[in-house]
C-alpha cells in the first residue's frame, strides 16, 4: 500500500521544486525524486552581503515572538539582502498539516522537540550544516533532534531542571540548601521542615498529567534514560523509573507533598502561603515568582536538582524547542543562515537572551543549548530581583552542563500521557504502586502505541 | 389571543438563569480590563481598570483584518446558504423523486462526518488547486451545508400540501411555488437559519486555522487561535499571564459586534409570536 | 429520517406530474455540486486512510480492517463512547425540555424584559470558547472557586467539580448547555412561531388547561423542530472535543475523554489511520442514534 495519491503528488511537486532550486544553483539538494529525505548542504553564498532573497519564518505568538522579531532585526543588519517575513501562527494546529500538504510551507519554523521525530521525512536533513557546531551543542538537545543518525532540528533552548526553594523557610529550619545533594537528602530536608511547621507539605508534585509526565521525563533524563530509546523501544521497565516512582511514593507516604496543578489557583495559593517549600521544576518556573507570586516574591531561590546517586547528574531537561527547515521550503539555505545566526553566533543568542525591550533583564526562562553561550562568568540575563537578586544564570548553566543525552521523543509521546501520565497521578494519590504504574503503562503503551506506530 | 401573564416564580427563574448566563461574559469583559497578571492571581476579584491588554492585543495581532475577512466570508458563504439551502430543503421535504432517500442520506452523511478527519485531505485538495491562502478556500468547502438543508427540510415539511397545490392550480412554476408560497410561510424558519448560519460561520475555526497561513486572509477565529495557542495544550511561558490578557481582550472585541447586532435585531428575529405570526 | 407521509408523498407526486421531474434535482443540485467538488475527494481519502496505518510521513501501510478491530477491541474507545453517552443524557433531554420551556416563555408577549432575557440566553453562542473555558476553571475550582465558596457559606462541603471523575462530566455538560441552549431556543422559537394562534384560541375556548394546551398542541406542532434539535445535538455531543480539551484535557483519568476528544487525540498525534477509522465508527453510531431518535419522535400516523 502506498501513500495516498494526493500526498504523493504533493511530494512530487515539492521534489520538482527542489529540483528547480538546484537548477538555479541556489543549493545542492540530496533529495530529488526518491523518498529519501532532502539533505541541506552548505549555502554556496557564504558571504553575508551576497545572500539575497525572502524567507517566511513561523513562530509562536506572544512575548517570544517579539523577542525573535527584534533578534531578526539584528540578523538583517548582518544579512541586509535577506528579507524575513516573520509570522505568528498557531504552530500546533498548522505546521504538521502544512508539512503534509506541502503547500505554502514556511522556510523555517519553531517546533516542539517532541514533534520533530515523527515528521522528519518532511524536514531537511541538517547534519552537514550542524556538524561544525555539534561538539558544542548540549548532548540532550542533539539527541532529541537526531533521528536515524541524522539531525533534523537546529537545537534552540535548553530547559534545565532546578530545585526551587524558599530560602527563608530553609534558614528557619536550619536546612542548608547546599547540603541537599541527593533526592534522599531532599526527603530528609522536607521532613525537617514539616516537623518545624506541621502545616507544610513541602514538595510540589504536579496534578496535570501532561506536565507530570514531562516532569517524570526530566527525572529520567537526569539518570540518562528516557521513555523510549533511539530505536523507539520502551525503557519504562528499568531501575531508573522504579527508583523515581519509588521516591514519589515515599514522599507521598510521608505526607510531604502538595499535589496541585501547575500555577492554577490551588498552586499559586499554596506557594504563597508557605505550604510549598520545594519545587523541583524546569528553569521556566522562574516567571512564577517574577509575575504570579505576591507574598513570597523575593523569597525563592534556585539550586541544582539533587542527584539520584551520589555524584550523579544534577539536572535533566524538561521540554524545549528547536528550529526546523521544511523539505519544501523555497529558500532553505537562507532560513539556515537565520537559524545559524540565532543559535550559534554571539550577536544572535545575545539578542534573544540578553536584556531587550521586552525583557529588560533578559529572557530567563531557558538557556541556549550552544555551549560557548553557556559561560557561568558571562551571563546573558541579569540577576533576578524576585529571586532576591540571585544570579540564576550561573546556577542554570552549571546545572545545564551536567544534563545527559537522551533519545528523540517518540511520535506517540503525547498519547502516552493517557497511560503513564494518568498512572503517575494515581501513584501520587496513593491508588497505585510504582510497580503497577510501570507494568500497566508499559503494557498499554506497547500495545496501543508502539506496536501500532 | 390571551397569553397568561408570567408569574413571580417564572420571573425569579428567568432572572436567576439570566444572571448565570451572563456572568461568564461579564467575567471575560471585566477581566480583559484588569492588569494581566491579576487574571491569573485573583481571577474572581474586580480590580484596577486598564486598557493595557487591548493596547497590547491591537499591537500584536491583526484583529482588524480578522473582522474584515470574517465579514467577507460571512457575506458570501451566508448568501449561498440562504439561497441554496431552502431550495434543497424544499425538494427533500415536498417532492418524491427516484434516489431521494439515498441523496438525502448523502446530505446527512456530510453532517455526521467529523470535520477533523477531513482536514488533511481537504488541505491536500486545496494544495492541488493552488487555493491555500485564498478566500475561496475559506468560503467554498462546507458551503451549502447539510445542517441548513436539514433545518429547512424540517421547516418546510410542516407546510400543508394544500397550500402548495393551491399555488400550482394558480399555474405557478415549481420555482414560483417555492418563491411565492413557501418562502413567505417559512419566514420564522429563515430568520432562524440566518442567525444560526451567522453564528456558525463566525465561530468556525477548525478549517480556517489550517486553510490560511498569511496575515492577509486570517479570520477572527484564526486570530483568536493564534493567541489561544499559548494558553491551551499545556503551553507554559513567561508571558502566560500577558497572553491571557490579550486573549480576553481579543475575545471581548470579537464577540461585541455580534452581541450588538443581536441586541438591536432581536425583536425582529424572534418576534412576538403565537398571535403575531397568524394573519386572519 | 422523518420521511414524507404516504399521503403527502402521493400529493407531491400528483403535483409534479404535470411538470418536468427535473425540478427537485435542480433544487438540490447546488449542494451536490459543492459536495462533488469538496466533499467526495476528502471522504474517499479518509475512507481509504481508515484502512491504513499512516502518521503523515512515509508510505502508508495497508492494514485492512486493523484500525477498526483495534478500536472495537479497545476499552478506551468504548470508554470514550460511554463518556459521550453520559454527556448526552446530561445534555439533550435537559436542553429540549428547558429550551422548550424557555422558548414558550420568551415567546410570551406579556413577559417583561423579554429582550434582555433573549439576549442573555442566546449570547453565549457567540463567545470564544477558550476564554469561556477559563471561567469554568476559575469558577469551579475545588479550593478557590466561586461555586464552592457559595456552598461553603451555606455549610455544604466542597465538591471537586473538575477534579473528581464523578463531577467532571456534569460540570462540562453545564458548559455545553450554557453555550448551546441559545441555539436550541432559536430553533424552538422558530418552530413555535409556526404554531397558528387560532389553534390556541380554539383550545382556550374549549377550556383546555394550559398544561394540556402545551402538551397536546404546542409539542406536536414543534415536533419537527425537536427532532431536528435532537439529531443535531446528538451529533454535536458525540463530536464534542474542544470543550473537554480546553477545560479538563479529557481528565481526570479520562472521565471527560469524549468520543470527539478521543478522535481528536488520534488526529492531533498524527495517528491518522486510526483517527479516520474512529470517525467512520462515530458516523455509524450517530447515524443509528439519530434514526432512533427521529423514529421515536415521529407521530403514530406517520410510522406506517
Amino acid at each position: 500500500m502506498s501513500t495516498p495519491a494526493m500526498a504523493r503528488r504533493g511530494f512530487l511537486k515539492g521534489a520538482l521544486g527542489i529540483g528547480a532550486l538546484a537548477a538555479a544553483g541556489a543549493c545542492a539538494p540530496g533529495g530529488g525524486t526518491s523518498a529519501a529525505p532532502s539533505k541541506l548542504a552548505k549555502p554556496t553564498t557564504t558571504s553575508s552581503a551576497s545572500a539575497k532573497g525572502e524567507i517566511t519564518i513561523w513562530n509562536r505568538s506572544g512575548d517570544l515572538f517579539k523577542v525573535f522579531d527584534a533578534a531578526i532585526g539584528k540578523f538583517r543588519e548582518a544579512y541586509p539582502g535577506v528579507k524575513v517575513n516573520h509570522q505568528a501562527v498557531d504552530i500546533d494546529a498548522k505546521l504538521a498539516n502544512t508539512l503534509i500538504s506541502g503547500t505554502d510551507v514556511p522556510d523555517g519554523s519553531f517546533w516542539d522537540d517532541a514533534k520533530i521525530g515523527g515528521q522528519s521525512e518532511h524536514l531537511y536533513d541538517l547534519t552537514d550544516l550542524i556538524s561544525p557546531y555539534r561538539d558544542k551543542i548540549a548532548p540532550y538537545k542533539l539527541s532529541v533532534n537526531t533521528v536515524g543518525g541524522k539531525i533534523y532540528g537546529v537545537p534552540w533552548d535548553l530547559d534545565p531542571g532546578l530545585l526551587w526553594y524558599r530560602e527563608d523557610i530553609l534558614q528557619d529550619a536550619g536546612v542548608d540548601p547546599a547540603g541537599i545533594s541527593t533526592y534522599d537528602d531532599l526527603l530528609t530536608a522536607a521532613r525537617t521542615i514539616k516537623e518545624k511547621d506541621p502545616k507544610t507539605r513541602p514538595i510540589h508534585l504536579d496534578k496535570n498529567p501532561f506536565l507530570g509526565q514531562l516532569w517524570l521525563e526530566m527525572l529520567a533524563n537526569q539518570q540518562g534514560t528516557s521513555l523510549a530509546d533511539a530505536q523507539g523501544k520502551l525503557r519504562l521497565e528499568s531501575a531508573e523509573y522504579r527508583r523515581t516512582l519509588g521516591w514519589i511514593q515515599d514522599a507521598v507516604k510521608g505526607e510531604l507533598v502538595t499535589h496541585a496543578p501547575y500555577l492554577e489557583a490551588a498552586d499559586i495559593n499554596t506557594l504563597d502561603s508557605g505550604q510549598q517549600v520545594f519545587v523541583p521544576w524546569a528553569i521556566w518556573w522562574s516567571f512564577a515568582p517574577q509575575q504570579l507570586l505576591k507574598a513570597t516574591k523575593g523569597k525563592w531561590r534556585a539550586a541544582p536538582l539533587p542527584a539520584w546517586t551520589p555524584g550523579g547528574a544534577r539536572s535533566g531537561a524538561m521540554g524545549g524547542s528547536s528550529f526546523i527547515i521544511p523539505a519544501k521550503a523555497k529558500n532553505p539555505e537562507l532560513a539556515w543562515l537565520l537559524y545559524e545566526f540565532l543559535c550559534f553566533t554571539e550577536p544572535g543568542y545575545t539578542a534573544v537572551y540578553g536584556p531587550n525591550s521586552i525583557y529588560p533583564g533578559g529572557l530567563s526562562t531557558s538557556v541556549p543549548s550552544f555551549s560557548p553561550a553557556l559561560r557561568p562568568d558571562k551571563p546573558l540575563f541579569k540577576p533576578i530581583d524576585a529571586l532576591g537578586g540571585q544570579d540564576l544564570w550561573k546556577v542554570a548553566v552549571e546545572a545545564a552542563a551536567t544534563i545527559p543525552a537522551a533519545a528523540p521523543l517518540p511520535v506517540w509521546w503525547a498519547q502516552s500521557v493517557d497511560y503513564l501520565g494518568d498512572n503517575t497521578q494515581r501513584l501520587i494519590e496513593g491508588k497505585m504502586s510504582p510497580d503497577d504504574v510501570i507494568a500497566e503503562s508499559a503494557k498499554k503503551i506497547q500495545r496501543n502505541l508502539i506496536d501500532r506506530s | 389571543m390571551k397569553q397568561a401573564r408570567p408569574g413571580p416564580v417564572q420571573y425569579a427563574v428567568l432572572v436567576l438563569l439570566a444572571i448565570a448566563f451572563l456572568y461568564p461574559i461579564w467575567w471575560a469583559l471585566s477581566s480583559s480590563l484588569k492588569p494581566a497578571t491579576e487574571i491569573i492571581t485573583s481571577p474572581l476579584s474586580v480590580g484596577a481598570v486598564t486598557l493595557d491588554n487591548y493596547r497590547a492585543m491591537f499591537a500584536d495581532v491583526p484583529i482588524g483584518t480578522g473582522f474584515v475577512n470574517t465579514a467577507l466570508v460571512l457575506a458570501v458563504k451566508g448568501a449561498m446558504t440562504m439561497v441554496f439551502c431552502p431550495l434543497a430543503g424544499y425538494a427533500f421535504a415536498k417532492y418524491t423523486f427516484p434516489g431521494k432517500n439515498a441523496l438525502f442520506g448523502v446530505v446527512m452523511l456530510t453532517l455526521m462526518l467529523p470535520t477533523l478527519v477531513l482536514i488533511i485531505p481537504l488541505l491536500l485538495e486545496m494544495s492541488a488547486l493552488g487555493w491555500v491562502n485564498t478566500y475561496q478556500a475559506l468560503i467554498l468547502p462546507g458551503s451549502v451545508d447539510a445542517f441548513s438543508i436539514f433545518w429547512m427540510r424540517q421547516v418546510i415539511a410542516a407546510i400543508p400540501d394544500e397550500l402548495l397545490d393551491a399555488g400550482r392550480v394558480d399555474g405557478a412554476s415549481e420555482f414560483g411555488v417555492f418563491y411565492r408560497v413557501v418562502i413567505p410561510v417559512i419566514r420564522p424558519g429563515l430568520v432562524a437559519l440566518a442567525v444560526l448560519t451567522t453564528m456558525n460561520i463566525y465561530n468556525d475555526f477548525v478549517w480556517p486555522v489550517v486553510a490560511v497561513n498569511d496575515t492577509e486572509h486570517q479570520t477572527l477565529q484564526v486570530v483568536l487561535s493564534t493567541l489561544a495557542q499559548n494558553v491551551t495544550g499545556n503551553r507554559v511561558g513567561a508571558d502566560f499571564a500577558t497572553v491571557w490578557g490579550e486573549l480576553l481582550a481579543a475575545g471581548s472585541i470579537a464577540m461585541l459586534p455580534l452581541l450588538v447586532i443581536f441586541i438591536l435585531l432581536q425583536r425582529h428575529f424572534i418576534s412576538g409570536i403565537l398571535a403575531g405570526s397568524v394573519k386572519g | 429520517m422523518a420521511g414524507l407521509t404516504a399521503t403527502t408523498a402521493r400529493r407531491a407526486a400528483i403535483g409534479s406530474r404535470r411538470l418536468p421531474r427535473l425540478s427537485p434535482y435542480l433544487f438540490i443540485a447546488p449542494f451536490f455540486v459543492v459536495f462533488a467538488a469538496f466533499g467526495v475527494y476528502p471522504l474517499m481519502y479518509a475512507l481509504r486512510l481508515s484502512f491504513t496505518r499512516w502518521r503523515g510521513a512515509g508510505e502508508a501501510t495497508w492494514v485492512g480492517v486493523g484500525n477498526y478491530v483495534y478500536l472495537l477491541t479497545n476499552p478506551d474507545f468504548w470508554a470514550s463512547l460511554g463518556n459521550s453517552a453520559v454527556m448526552w443524557l446530561l445534555i439533550v433531554p435537559i436542553q429540549v425540555v428547558a429550551g422548550l420551556g424557555a422558548a414558550v416563555l420568551l415567546a410570551n408577549a406579556r413577559l417583561r424584559l423579554r429582550g434582555l432575557f433573549r439576549v442573555a440566553f442566546i449570547a453565549p453562542f457567540v463567545t470564544p470558547l477558550v476564554a469561556m473555558a477559563q471561567v469554568w476553571i476559575v469558577v469551579f475550582d475545588e479550593d478557590y472557586g466561586l461555586v464552592n465558596h457559595v456552598l461553603g457559606l451555606v455549610g455544604l462541603p466542597a465538591v471537586g467539580w473538575l477534579t473528581s471523575t464523578a463531577w467532571a462530566k456534569p460540570t462540562l455538560a453545564l458548559l455545553f448547555l450554557w453555550k448551546t441552549t441559545g441555539f436550541a431556543i432559536i430553533i424552538l422559537l422558530a418552530g413555535l412561531q409556526a404554531v397558528p394562534g387560532a389553534v390556541y384560541e380554539a383550545a382556550s375556548i374549549d377550556g383546555a388547561s394550559r398544561w394540556r394546551q402545551f402538551w397536546s398542541l404546542t409539542v406536536p406542532l414543534v415536533r419537527r423542530s425537536i427532532a431536528f434539535l435532537v439529531v443535531v445535538q446528538t451529533l454535536a455531543v458525540f463530536q464534542m472535543f474542544a470543550e473537554p480539551y480546553v477545560v479538563t484535557e479529557g481528565g481526570p483519568y479520562g472521565s471527560t475523554t469524549t468520543a470527539g476528544l478521543y478522535l481528536y487525540e488520534h488526529i492531533s498525534a498524527s495517528d491518522l489511520g486510526t483517527g479516520a477509522a474512529n470517525s467512520f465508527l462515530l458516523v455509524l453510531l450517530v447515524f443509528g442514534l439519530s434514526l432512533g431518535a427521529v423514529r421515536l419522535l415521529r407521530p403514530k400516523e406517520e410510522v406506517s
